[in-house]
């Protein structure tokens, strides 16, 4: 009967949690649910009902605090001035310094925002051949994710086990990096110049074609070629 | 998200000072922040699982603590976990908490000293 009882519980808590709003979530995974669950039958041995009742008062006070966290949230993204680095960008070669292996003839990149920082889509002219790199998702919440394409299949060229993490330590920079075994494999900062006009591209680590560095300098295409002009 | 000041985090919510104070010696999955807490405070602070989680969020949101990608030994992982530590960032922010608490401590230790 009590671990009916308890199971039941541990239902309602797992259905309540499923509940939370998508940001949240998206941060912090499964872990309230399991750790509801896990504390339920604990509670109920320790405290009885008093504690389930405080244990399920925490979640019910919590959700709403949530659901109205993000709608400001949402307020604010609608409010907000022009993405920094959202938009089309032009590499400068004059200003750029390639490592020879990877020179490309013309070179563009292309930011979106998305839910959990921006999507780059890299394009342009390698040894005469026009070529486009797969869409990268570049994480700025903080939270470590496998490095696989939008579709969630595996890069080629990247080890299996690879985690991205990104943030965004000011308004004016992203920083990211691709770690196998908690170890570094590559790392990448961008940065836009106050007036928005030029970004600046710094990456480094362990490529196909062994080590590198890059630096390239890109600026702004205006008005974005992507943006419908009426 | 850009990023505040050390300084601007302070007071620390109790809550937050707890979590970090978990999270200094090493990583740890929310389970154990929330025994960690509890043992600490001799049963008196119980982080219950939404507002535990609920402030994990909120200091990943700010840059104090990140998802650690490294796992314990496999005898000791529990899959189904995510693992936290805190950032060079969460570290500064604990090492200001600390020096504002002391010196509120040592103003009450030498205002007792004045009475006496």
């Amino acid at each position: 009967m009590t671990s009916r009882w308890i199971s039941g519980c541990q239902g309602l808590y797992r259905r309540v949690s499923r509940a939370f709003p998508h940001e949240f979530r998206m941060v912090c995974g499964d872990g309230l649910e399991r750790l509801g669950e896990d504390l339920a039958p604990l509670i109920w041995r320790e405290q009885g009902a008093l504690g389930l009742i405080r244990l399920f008062t925490d979640i019910a006070l919590r959700l709403p605090v949530e659901y109205v966290t993000a709608w400001v949230n949402t307020t604010k993204e609608a409010t907000m001035a022009d993405d920094l680095f959202e938009g089309t960008w032009k590499a400068n070669h004059a200003k750029s310094a390639w490592d020879p292996k990877f020179r490309p003839e013309q070179a563009c990149l292309r930011f979106e925002a998305t839910e959990t920082g921006y999507l780059l889509v890299a394009y342009g002219v390698k040894d005469g051949q026009v070529c486009a790199e797969r869409p990268n998702a570049i994480p700025t919440d903080g939270r470590r994710r496998p490095l696989v394409d939008l579709n969630g299949r595996p890069i080629p060229g990247v080890p299996p086990g690879a985690m991205v993490i990104g943030s965004r330590p000011d308004p004016y920079t992203l920083e990211g990096k691709v770690e196998v075994d908690g170890k570094s494999l590559s790392g990448g900062i961008y940065r836009v110049s106050e007036d928005g006009q030029t970004l600046t591209v710094t990456t480094e680590g362990m490529g196909l074609k062994g080590p590198f560095k890059v630096v390239a300098v890109f600026d702004r295409v205006a008005p974005d070629p992507y943006l419908p002009t009426s | 998200m850009p990023r505040k000041a050390p300084e601007k985090f302070l007071p620390l919510k109790s809550n937050w000072l707890h979590i970090l104070l978990s999270l200094v010696e090493g990583e740890q999955h929310g389970y154990s922040i929330m025994q960690d807490v509890l043992e600490r405070s001799d049963g008196k602070v119980r982080l219950w699982p939404a507002t535990l989680y609920g402030s994990l969020k909120r200091l990943i949101q700010e840059g104090l603590i990140v998802e650690s990608g490294e796992r314990p030994a496999p005898e000791l992982d529990d899959a189904r976990r995510r693992y936290y530590k805190v950032t060079p960032l969460g570290r500064r922010v604990l090492d200001l908490e600390s020096e504002r608490l002391r010196e509120i401590v040592r103003v009450l230790q030498a205002k007792r000293k004045l009475e006496a």
